[in-house]
């Protein structure tokens, strides 16, 4: 056999090798303790399936239900999950009519913006993905392709070299650019949708290969963090946009959590919060930082962005120790999700404390 | 026939959860392993939580009785199905047969086909290092056992550190440019010495002379090529007074010779330094002017080297002191080493101030129509009576002669000032546009841009026979003002309403295309850049610091051979520091690149 037809061969066997198992509903309900789930669910879901962001005066949006989809496949909670897909279909679905979810409701308004936010149609759609692999539930099968088909549509593009994701349907693009949220490259989902949408394989392979491209570019200021929004010119130069906060913050502490979930193990990609976490060494660490400059914050990191911090450094293995509290009695919402998530990465990994 | 199979599957107590592609290797304490006599035996995680344990006793057969490339194939690729099976393929044909120790151990050297790199250093030396660092982590993910070579990873760190020092630098971000470095010293050393340069200016930047002396000194002392210590001199020049850098030349001549250099060139440098101090100070105007010696020594080097732009500055110098002579002279031999506007406006005044009128006509014939710089002087140097489109304000002393005057000495202050005098008896259309023109030679583009305006809306009140060419030659300046205030998208909408000669209507499109490409080039967007110089091409002839700037295009997109035949080219014909260097840094970036 020649030396180039194996290496051919070896690349698409190792594609697909990392295909998602099929999900095993035993290992499934293991994943999260009940306690655990039990908790979320009562401070942050409604009976109706709606879920409240207790940080954000208490509105819903896409990403909240997506996460709390997942927090109850890994909690093995059927009943659950049918409620807040059915608040989810009704009135963030119900509130575009292109197959993406509106992002932001508010209650006594209901969708407050009708813009998608693309985070929230990945997270549902996997979730979906999910529960038609661990519960047999073929409509969710066809409810996240039709998901997956339009996230295709609408808000992948090819810009700069890269295949991005827009970070919503409206307002991303600029006269030469486009911004784009590097929080939003869900790794394992993109695998999950590589491995179940046959039309769209080559797309989200793209997509995926792009991420680590584009988090590898976006780097910024003294510890090379990744910012929270990023400025794409059109020769796939990476620069900190304007009108955006120019910061590592509450969306790109989330970088380092998908890549790590996703399989990605690589120290370059971690060591920048490594090197963060030195600067603080035993002090409380802030929960954002201007970028370049590198002001940080006087607010300090909750407890779900030290969980993510505390695995990001395990894997970076520069030495950096963190210390995560048990989370508050009124721990917020999004803490509370980054903590759950952290969690079941650091499972699906063999990373357990 | 059974026998237990040398592998066996174990699942690990924590069990993954289901549906992540995760791929993981498993911390090792919790990783089972059998020290065998080969002792290389690994454990490796396959799937999430999935154990695969390598079980090997001593005495294996001799290698070479089966064919193992297929075996390290499917361990290399974690297919365990296969792996399995073909472990019982090869037993089946020498039950003797034990599989290898080091079937998991990354990247031994006896492995059959292991992962080629060379990929990834291709995308590196391309420039594209994300594009590297993301290939090695797909592949670290797909087979978490492989790990790139030390050598990879280093030459990564390096080019990375290297792109940040320059982005730094492009921003102004000095400090940020020293802290890189000092992370990555290894990144500031003779083999790329563009690194030690930054290192050096943002000392410099940073008004740390002493700090960015010592880094010239490690520089002109321990880089070997004499043409790397001659290129320091001229980057220390901006940043070392005359004195340090007379040491740090002398330094240079003499420190550790290498064999073969001929330092000379370094000494060389120096004098070069010397008289583009000299010139420059010329240019000036005010503060200290050069003496006797310093002037016939910067008139020497011009001359030898046919330096066209030096030979503008020494025109300038000799016709504002009225030495109208040297000046044609000056003038003369700048036009003929490299022919532009330029000279020629200084030729036309020069002859003007001689007396020569006629002939300064003549000198001025080929670009009339085609540089407001050559109208205006041609306009000096018409005899008064000739002017056409005079207002009726200050016709005699004091009024448009002395203003005439003004300009055929470039006293552009000075035309502000006589206009105002003349306009208090109220402005018209020619004063106004005098006023623009003056404003612009000034660099004050905003206010031109006014003055163009008023001249225009002056126009309707000029007499009928004058209107039309007075409204059009001040929209014309107006234009260029806009230009000069960047505006090019503006103007170019509004061109197809502007009635322009078809001479000005091409001198501005390539103006407009000028600025759009310089506006592309510093927003590294290069393709647009040689896009927008390429098609300025069809509108007039390059001038050199375009062709500089295309040069420094094909450089940043790694086109570098036609970077350095660019630069050749304009160095060849005309060699100035600039040239210099650029073949210089691009001549490094190949010898770096192969």
């Amino acid at each position: 056999m020649h030396r180039r037809d194996l290496l051919t061969l070896s690349a698409a066997l190792a594609a697909f090798a990392v295909l998602p198992a099929p999900a095993g509903a035993a290992g499934m309900a293991a994943s999260l303790p009940a306690a655990d789930w039990r908790r979320f669910a009562d401070r942050f879901i409604g009976s109706e399936g709606r879920v409240s962001d207790s940080g954000n005066g208490g509105i819903s949006h896409s990403e909240g239900q997506g996460y709390a989809m997942l927090l109850a496949l890994a909690a093995d909670d059927r009943a659950a999950f049918d409620r807040l897909w059915a608040w989810t279909e009704a009135n963030l679905l119900r509130g575009r009519d292109d197959g993406l979810l509106a992002w932001k409701w508010e209650p006594g308004k209901g969708v407050t913006d009708r813009n998608n936010a693309t985070d929230g149609d990945i997270l549902t759609g996997w979730a979906l993905l999910r529960s038609a692999e661990q519960w047999g539930n073929e409509g969710h099968r066809r409810a996240a392709l039709s998901m997956l088909q339009a996230v295709r549509r609408h808000l992948v593009v090819e810009h700069g070299g890269m295949t991005l994701l827009l970070p919503g349907a409206t307002g991303f693009r600029q006269d030469n650019g486009v911004v784009v949220n590097p929080s939003y490259w869900i790794f394992p989902a993109l695998a999950a949708f590589a491995a179940a949408d046959a039309d769209g394989k080559p797309v989200w392979e793209k997509v995926s290969g792009s991420g680590l491209v584009l988090i590898a570019k976006a780097r910024f200021g003294q510890w090379q963090l990744p910012p929270d929004w990023v400025r794409i010119e059109a020769d796939g130069t990476a620069v900190l946009p304007e009108r955006f906060k120019q910061q590592f913050g509450y969306d790109a502490i989330r970088v380092p959590l998908y890549m790590a979930w996703g399989g990605y193990r690589d120290p370059y990609y971690f060591r920048p919060y490594g090197a963060f976490l030195a600067r603080f060494n035993g002090g409380p660490i802030p929960a954002t930082v201007s970028l370049p400059g590198g002001t940080t914050a006087q607010v300090p990191a909750s407890v779900g962005m030290l969980a993510v911090y505390r695995m990001a450094a395990r894997i970076a293995a520069t030495g950096a120790a963190v210390t995560v509290p048990p989370p508050g009695a009124d721990e917020d919402y999004y803490s509370s999700v980054l903590a759950l998530l952290t969690q079941l990465a650091e499972r699906s990994l063999g990373l357990t404390q | 026939m059974t026998r237990p199979l040398p592998f066996s599957l174990i699942l690990a107590a924590a069990v993954a959860v289901a549906g992540m592609p995760a791929v993981a290797q498993a911390p090792q304490a919790q990783a089972p392993i059998n020290s065998t006599a080969g002792g290389a035996a690994g454990g490796r995680a396959l799937a999430p939580g999935v154990q695969i344990q390598l079980d090997t006793p001593a005495g294996a057969a001799a290698p070479g009785t089966v064919d193992e490339t297929a075996l390290r194939y499917y361990a290399r690729t974690g297919d365990v199905a296969r792996l399995e099976a073909e472990i019982a393929r090869l037993r089946a044909i020498n039950p003797q047969w034990q599989p290898p120790s080091d079937l998991f151990s990354p990247q031994a050297p006896s492995q059959g086909p292991s992962f080629d790199e060379t990929p990834i250093w291709r995308l590196m030396s391309s420039g594209k290092t994300a594009e590297a660092r993301a290939a090695i982590a797909e592949e670290r993910r797909r087979t978490p056992a492989w790990q790139p070579s030390d050598k990879l990873l280093h030459e990564l760190d390096l080019a990375e550190a290297t792109g940040r020092m320059a982005a730094a630098m492009g921003a102004k971000r000095w400090q940020e440019v020293l802290d890189t470095a000092a992370a990555t010293p290894e990144v500031a050393s003779c083999t790329r010495l563009d690194n030690l340069w930054r290192v050096a200016e943002a000392h410099g930047q940073l008004k740390q002379t002493d700090q960015a002396f010592d880094v010239y000194r490690r520089i002109v002392t321990s880089c070997p090529k004499a043409a790397e210590r001659r290129d320091t001199i001229y980057k220390a020049g901006p940043f070392l007074p005359p004195e340090r850098l007379r040491e740090l030349a002398d330094l240079a001549a003499t420190s550790n010779p290498a064999e073969g250099e001929d330092y000379a060139v370094v000494r060389r440098a120096l004098q070069d330094l010397d008289v583009g101090r000299t010139l420059s100070r010329l240019g000036g105007g005010q503060g200290e002017q050069p003496t006797a010696d310093e002037l016939a020594s910067a008139q020497a080097a011009v001359l030898e080297r046919r330096d066209a732009g030096g030979a503008l500055a020494l025109g300038w110098h000799h016709q504002s002191r009225k030495r109208h002579e040297e000046a044609r002279q000056w003038f003369s031999r700048s036009n003929e080493w490299q022919p532009g506007d330029q000279a020629v406006e200084g030729l036309v005044l020069a002859l003007t101030g001689l007396g020569r009128r006629q002939e300064a006509l003549e000198a001025g014939k080929g670009w009339q129509g085609r540089s407001a710089r050559v109208d205006r002087a041609l306009r000096a140097a018409r005899p008064p009576a000739a002017q056409p489109g005079r207002g009726t304000a200050g016709q005699g002393a004091g009024g448009w002669g002395e203003l005439e005057r003004a300009l055929a000495q470039r006293d552009y202050g000075r035309c502000l000032q006589i206009i105002e005098r003349m306009s208090r008896g109220g402005m018209d259309a020619s004063l106004a546009q005098q006023r623009g023109w003056c404003l612009m030679e000034l660099k004050r583009p905003t206010e031109a841009e006014e003055a163009f305006a008023q001249a225009k809306a002056l126009a309707s009140k000029a007499p009928a026979a004058d209107r039309v060419r007075l409204a059009d030659s001040a929209a014309y300046g107006e234009t260029l003002a806009r230009l000069q205030t960047d505006d090019a998208e503006g103007v170019l909408q509004e061109l197809p309403n502007m009635r322009l000669t078809p001479e000005r209507e091409r001198s501005i499109r390539a103006n407009t295309l000028a600025t759009q490409a310089l506006q592309a080039y510093e927003e590294k967007r290069y393709r647009d850049t040689l896009r927008l110089l390429d098609a300025r091409l069809a509108f007039e002839p390059e001038p050199r610091g375009l062709t500089i700037m295309r040069g420094w295009t094909h450089y940043n997109t790694q086109r570098i051979d036609e970077a350095l035949r660019i630069f050749e080219a304009l160095d060849r014909r005309f060699s100035t520091e600039e040239t210099r260097e650029a073949v210089g840094v691009v001549k490094r970036a190949m010898y770096r690149g192969g």
